[in-house]
């Protein structure tokens, strides 16, 4: 899903090309970065960009509900809450387009590593239109209950699986993605290095949320997507408003500015 | 090749040795030898492992109405193991140990058995319902419970 999360940090920017406008899903991401950084906000604005192709609805799975909806565009509701929906898209201005995207988004919350198991086991049970992308937020808590190596590869195996079915069922041309993402912890902790490192052979494309700290009151995020050798290496700069609206622009390029300490992040970032 | 598509792919000289496999197969009804001096050369002792299983015809391809599959295979200590169609996987002590934890072996005997098995079509087909293929991709965790 490399292909609809560059797109998505492309959306800030000028820098859209044809090729990153067409809906390839691209190889299934990994999306890693420590609390706070970002994750759910960038799953969630791919969600909305995957659901505005028009393609099929979006699964998006976590384990419990969003307190209030990343505010990429600018407001913050309860997803359940459709009355809410509809009366802030009359009397405070939200985007229209934005709402039909987050009915397109179906959320579930498996409680348990058992039940989000049980879910991936099922789906090819499930009836009406697959997904066209499948996402998974803090896949960190569901690893905690788990034995050890293999139960974590057999959960990023059925992912996959579960993916490349949709996918199976999509048709060919279409496909369904995968962006799946783990919380690292901080620098120092080294117990889930080994986890990242199994992790990233059923995950190709990678993309690393790194905090910077611009100065007080802000709140920016180096953002570097790597496809897993299908494509070139990017970086963004993915920052928050005081308000919690998202901002992504290209990463400075020029040397001498902000340099990434690849040290910092836990996890063996590349 | 890179560790990260380990799970997903096979490197592209184990994928060329297999397609031309498959060819020879198709032409000959056998694996000519030099290919299968090839294949023991890159897998070692997992090579003759894999293609005795293949022999005994070990490896079944299990399908549901819905069009999801997974393969099982029936090991030489009598227990079945599940891999999964669409990327590596297997439910084996060795897969866990030599795969993923050393990372000594790029696959399984039983995941180098599957791929066999598609080259030479000695593959076992069973259909069974969407439940049952459920039942049968949760069993492998409810197993290791």
């Amino acid at each position: 899903m490399a292909e609809t999360l560059r797109r998505v940090l492309n959306l800030g920017t000028s820098a859209r090309s044809g090729v990153e406008d067409t809906a390839e899903a691209g190889p299934p991401l990994l999306l890693l970065g420590g609390p706070g950084s970002g994750k759910t906000a960038l799953l969630f604005a791919a969600a909305l960009e995957a659901a505005g192709e028009g393609r099929g609805p979006v699964l998006f799975l976590t384990r419990r509900p969003l307190q209030s909806l990343p505010r990429g565009t600018g407001a913050a509701l309860d997803p359940l809450r459709l009355q809410e929906v509809r009366l802030r898209t009359l009397w405070a201005g939200f985007p229209w387009k934005d709402c039909l995207r987050y009915l397109k988004v179906r959320f579930q919350y498996p409680p348990s590593t058992h039940e989000l198991l049980q879910l991936l086991c099922s789906a090819h049970e499930a009836r009406g239109p697959a997904p066209s992308l499948l996402l998974l937020d803090g896949l960190e808590e569901y690893l905690v209950e788990d034995q050890g190596p293999q139960d974590a590869a057999y959960l990023a195996a059925l992912l996959l699986d579960t993916a490349a079915h949709f996918s199976h069922q999509t048709g060919p041309g279409q496909g369904c993605g995968l962006i799946v993402a783990l919380q690292t912890q901080e620098e120092g902790v080294s117990g889930d290095a080994l986890q990242v490192s199994l992790l990233q052979r059923y995950f190709p494309a990678q993309c690393w949320l790194q905090a910077e700290t611009p100065g007080p009151g802000q709140h920016r995020l180096r953002a570097c997507l790597d496809p897993g050798g299908l494509g070139p290496r990017a970086e963004w700069c993915v920052a928050f408003r005081p308000n919690g609206e998202m901002t992504i622009t290209p990463w400075p390029t020029q040397a001498g500015n902000l340099s990434l300490d690849k040290g910092s992040s836990s996890g063996g970032q590349p | 090749m890179a560790a990260a598509l380990a799970g997903l792919t096979l490197p592209a000289v184990v994928e060329e040795l297999l397609s031309e496999m498959a060819a020879a197969v198709q032409e000959n009804a056998r694996i000519p030898d030099e290919h299968l001096s090839l294949l023991k050369f890159i897998f070692g002792p997992s090579a003759i492992q894999a293609l005795d299983l293949v022999d005994r015809q070990s490896i079944t391809l299990i399908s549901s109405p819905s069009g999801r599959r997974v393969y099982q295979v029936l090991g030489s200590s009598g227990k079945t193991y599940t891999c999964l169609a669409s990327c590596h996987y297997c439910s084996c002590p060795a897969f866990a140990f030599s795969v993923l934890r050393k990372s000594d072996s790029l696959l399984c005997k039983h995941l180098l058995a599957v791929y066999l098995s598609q080259v030479t079509g000695t593959c076992r087909q069973l259909k069974v319902s969407d439940k049952q293929l459920t039942d049968i991709l949760f069993a492998e965790k409810k197993q290791k419970a």
